[in-house]
């Protein structure tokens, strides 16, 4: 991620108008390659649905305990048809929402603020760097003691995992402003605020996405971690009580269901960064190559 | 246009779905209950934690009878995912009450947390048939609990009453109890991981109990049964803060309380019914479970002797103070 954006600006306007030239040319090549591309993920769909299949089948694993694919989505088509799966869906993705929305405001605003002050800086690293391996579980009896099972008890914990990983990015992200880009914007009397706009941010932009994809794949993690062991209500406490009742199939619906939550929420969050960094090499480095 | 597409085709998945769509969170059209023309009186709203297994089957049945209604309490059952959380929970104020195993208010009175037996909820079953039993394969050797000394034994929660009644069962029956090697694993886990060899023998409730020996396991003791007869499953615990502040609400819940589980334990078949829905396990599978003597009477409950015990065999320092610790309601 970390790509010099400001050295060379000219070959910047080269590649772009090169990118519109050839455009016509790739396009072509483009749509073969996303054929396979999609080829290549339906096989691989496929392949695991069929491993998947077989397992209890063959009885390499004890059917009782694991259920075939067809069963399992089966389940999963019950479940999608009862509006009490969809509020849990909803309850999951409030708490996600929320949490990924505290981090990042707070961890953006610290992170700048801390990034641009040399000596903030150097008094707080010694407890950034303690404070940020505290595996976000840890505090679950401490939010349970402050919040009960409210959904604060749940924020607590997916605010704290994922603001690390958006407060490191932009604390970094801030810090790599070039030198002479600085001098210059200093030279030719820009503010204090025009250098934050016009610098800082668009240097600090690409790290802040990437920290900010980071955190949202975190932060569902937690959403549903918090859900299995506060018992907030949500996709997570359903995979426990299915557990508890010893229902299999639902537990592995559920579980499906979580991972193409992370799937869609990983996807939407790659195209937000595409298209906010549209401007940048790193981006534009993918679409030329 | 290829997005547009898309958009079209989740649409009509989404319509689709949704026309044959169901809502097992709606409640009943109208409830069977005496509960009919309830007087327009101020309702409480208590928050409860219990458990998500059978025995909350009990709680569940009188909220629908409407018997906490007459006693114009509202309760809204928070489903505690094991005992740990319920008692945080507790002394953050956001529950009113937690329906647990009497261990966690033995440990809590160790520190000193303020956490109140007010009543019992259910004991084991003095004779007969027990809540829980030690299981183990059929081919596994172990048919008495000495044999249990030097092998691998799963309970739920290492440091409860499970596995201190198992030591004092193997102690009674001339084995050493230190030999053991307790393991957690999760009732649900039990079957599967008994027969993958995780472990040589598990405690387990019904349904899991009845999973193994059905499937040809023994039942090698029923640890609360040979130690403390009848000893209590679970109790109704809040805080001594609640008990200053609104002795009026504990009270009214207590009475409350006092009446469900009566009516529960001469309504098997409600209580079967309740479980079958809340758990959403079948029908003959509720109906196979082992039910315990629900009661919110602490008479029996045996707590003492279980802190006694915790204190033989080392689990806590010194025994509870029981004067505060249990104050029937």
């Amino acid at each position: 991620m970390r790509t010099d954006v400001t050295t060379g600006g000219h070959d910047e306007v080269a590649q772009q108008t090169q990118t519109a030239t050839d455009a016509g040319r790739f396009r072509r090549g483009r749509r073969t390659r996303s054929a396979r591309k999609i080829a290549l993920g339906v096989a691989g769909i496929v392949g695991f649905l069929v491993t998947w299949q077989l397992l209890p089948t063959l009885g390499i694993v004890d059917p009782r305990y694991f259920p075939t694919a067809t069963e399992t989505l089966a389940q999963l088509g019950e479940d999608v048809r009862d509006l009490e799966f969809w509020r849990n869906v909803g309850r999951t993705l409030t708490k996600w929402g929320l949490g990924l929305l505290i981090a990042t405001v707070l961890a953006t605003v610290l992170g700048t603020i801390i990034g641009l002050v040399p000596f903030l800086r150097r008094a707080t690293h010694t407890t950034v760097e303690f404070l940020r391996p505290i595996p976000s579980v840890a505090l679950i009896p401490l939010a349970v003691l402050l919040f009960g099972y409210q959904i604060q008890s749940a924020l607590l914990i997916i605010v704290y995992a994922s603001f690390w990983q958006v407060f490191i990015q932009v604390l970094y992200g801030v810090a790599d402003v070039d030198a002479v880009a600085r001098d210059t914007a200093r030279s030719f009397g820009l503010s204090r605020g025009s250098r934050v706009v016009n610098l800082v941010f668009p240097t600090a932009l690409p790290y802040l996405m990437t920290g900010l994809r980071l955190a949202a794949a975190v932060a569902l993690i937690l959403a549903i971690t918090a859900e299995m062991f506060i018992g907030n209500p949500g996709l997570g406490r359903e995979i426990v009580f299915a557990q508890s009742a010893g229902n299999w199939p639902a537990v592995y619906a559920l579980v499906i269901v979580t991972g193409v939550l992370g799937l869609i929420i990983n996807l939407v969050f790659r195209a937000i960064e595409r298209r906010t960094l549209s401007w940048h090499q790193s981006v534009r480095g993918e679409d030329v190559l | 246009m290829k997005k547009s597409l898309a958009t079209l085709g989740v649409l009509a998945a989404a319509a689709l779905a949704l026309s044959g769509c169901t809502d097992s969170a709606a409640p009943p059209a109208a409830s069977p209950g005496a509960s009919g023309d309830a007087e327009p009186t101020e309702m409480t709203t208590v928050r409860v934690a219990a458990l998500p297994i059978a025995e909350t089957g009990a709680l569940w049945a009188a909220m629908e009878e409407g018997i906490f209604e007459e006693h114009g309490l509202e309760i809204e059952v928070v489903p505690a995912q094991g005992g740990a959380n319920a008692i945080p929970a507790l002394l953050s104020g956001d529950i009113q009450f937690a329906i647990g195993q009497p261990f966690g208010p033995i440990r809590a009175d160790q520190q000193d947390l303020g956490v109140v037996i007010v009543g019992n909820y259910a004991n084991s079953n003095a004779e007969g048939d027990d809540v829980n039993a030690v299981v183990a394969l059929g081919d596994s050797g172990i048919t008495r609990p000495a044999d249990l000394a030097g092998k691998k034994v799963s309970v739920n929660t290492i440091g409860a009453a499970g596995d201190l009644t198992i030591r004092k069962a193997v102690q009674d029956d001339g084995g050493d109890p230190s030999s053991i090697e307790f393991v957690e694993v999760i009732f649900p886990d039990v079957p599967a991981q008994l027969e993958a060899g995780t472990m040589d023998a598990a405690w387990a409730p019904d349904p899991f109990r009845g999973i193994v020996l059905g499937a040809g396991g023994v039942s090698v003791v029923q640890p609360y049964q040979a130690t403390i007869p009848g000893l209590t499953v679970l109790t109704s615990i809040t805080t001594q803060a609640l008990l200053d502040e609104d002795p009026e609400l504990v009270a009214a819940y207590a009475e409350a309380m006092a009446e469900a589980l009566e009516w529960a334990a001469s309504n098997e078949e409600a209580v079967r019914a309740a479980i079958a829905t809340n758990l959403e396990i079948p029908e003959e599978a509720a109906a196979g479970i082992t039910l315990p003597t629900f009661t919110w009477d602490l008479a029996d409950a045996g707590i003492e002797e279980l802190g006694d015990l915790a204190v033989e065999f080392a689990y806590i320092e010194a025994a509870p103070d029981y004067e505060t610790m249990i104050q029937q309601q």
